[in-house]
């Protein structure tokens, strides 16, 4: 079942990006997988995406703008979640976005840290709207606290941040990744699986 | 340069008091030599990249700003996290920054940390027949709900105070040890009602 594009205002961002502005941030993503986020020069930037140094600063002012703008661009493009039916398809969901972000482990590191800049960083829960709806679908008897816990812990584990820990902490392979993360996200849909409708 | 402090530290004490004026991305180098007593080259001969100037004024704030209480069994674990989100609340700027180290693209060999040694040892103690798959399992899951990314997310995603996102932490610490609270559910009980 296809779902509308989620309404988080930095996936719709990502989504209107112009011609110019993909190349930039494509170019971007590019470099930081050769030589990490330091030592990337917008003139080199502008030199791998075509265009003047100018236009890169003309697009994005600030080395930070342009990687916020660049992680939202990588979450949308090379990171993309299949959209879930139900709630309780969320630990496969989850499972396949880990093996996607330890194929690209740079670029999932970006994604996770830019979203942990508070307010002026990258939003670090989107699919939070989604998640909401599928729960007050599926299982509208949840009580307010019971509900926020639920979506919140699954927004917290359908996100690079949780490749990058498992990963850091305890060197787990790709495998065990997406297996300790989808069973994590189980374990948190355990006391609602009978009470839906 | 302060006193009895090396180089390095007197950097990371440095750059974690600028932290209360200013983002971390705006601190130069520059400043910081002039701040310490030495040259700018200097602070890049102690930390050659951002990433490691960045990890090394989290870990200078976690051992200074947010030391972990110890703890051997869940009630400590879960009462520990609590006070740590707390904490995180009074000094965010410092916990947002602690938050960015953990998810960064590591600069050197990755090692575990305290923390997550701490847990797994608390769950191979107190629950020696659990498999290695379901240890790991659950000491992951918990050591990330305990972490400065989630008290980092909870905030900023979704507008928590540090007694919400320990109300969420709860919830889920029951729902990832599953069965194994069962065991503990006495120790669990009294330990709210102390005041958790």
């Amino acid at each position: 079942m296809t779902m509308p594009a989620t309404s988080d205002a930095e996936a719709q961002a990502a989504n209107e990006v112009s011609r110019t502005q993909e190349a930039i941030l494509a170019a971007y993503a590019e470099l930081i997988e050769e030589l990490g986020t330091d030592d990337v020069s917008f003139r080199l930037i502008a030199r791998r995406a075509g265009v003047g140094e100018r236009t890169v600063f003309r697009n994005y002012a600030t080395r930070v703008d342009l990687l916020l703008a660049t992680a939202a661009w990588i979450e949308d493009r090379i990171f993309p979640r299949q959209d879930s039916a139900s709630v309780f398809d969320m630990p496969l969901a989850i499972r396949a976005a880990m093996e996607s972000y330890d194929q690209r482990p740079e670029l999932a590191h970006v994604v996770a840290e830019t979203t942990m800049r508070g307010i002026s960083g990258a939003a670090p829960s989107p699919g939070r709207a989604r998640l909401e709806q599928m729960v007050d679908a599926e299982i509208p008897s949840l009580e307010d606290a019971e509900r926020i816990a639920i979506v919140a812990a699954l927004a917290h584990l359908d996100s690079a941040a949780t490749w990058v820990t498992f990963r850091r902490e305890f060197g787990m392979s790709r495998r065990d990744i997406a297996d300790a993360a989808a069973w994590a996200a189980e374990a948190v849909l355990d006391p609602v699986r009978s009470r839906v409708g | 340069m302060a006193e009895g402090v090396d180089t390095p530290t007197a950097i990371l004490a440095h750059a974690a008091a600028a932290l209360r004026e200013h983002p971390f991305d705006d601190i130069s180098y520059r400043t910081l030599g002039d701040a310490v007593g030495v040259s700018e080259r200097t602070v890049y001969r102690h930390f050659p990249t951002r990433s490691h100037l960045l990890e090394g004024v989290a870990g200078w704030i976690e051992s200074t700003e947010f030391p972990l209480p110890p703890f051997v069994t869940i009630p400590q674990f879960r009462d520990a996290s609590r006070a740590r989100f707390h904490a995180f609340d009074a000094s965010p700027a410092f916990a947002f920054v602690c938050a960015r180290a953990a998810t960064i693209s590591p600069t050197g060999e990755a090692e575990p940390t305290f923390l997550t040694r701490a847990l797994v040892a608390m769950l191979a103690t107190n629950h020696p027949s659990l498999n290695e798959r379901d240890l790991h399992r659950v000491a992951a899951a918990l050591r990330y709900f305990a972490s400065p990314p989630f008290w980092a997310r909870m905030r900023t995603g979704f507008d928590m105070s540090a007694s919400q996102i320990s109300d969420v932490f709860d919830r889920t610490l029951v729902e990832i040890l599953g069965d194994l609270v069962i065991l503990r559910e006495t120790e669990m009980g009294a330990s709210r009602r102390d005041g958790g």
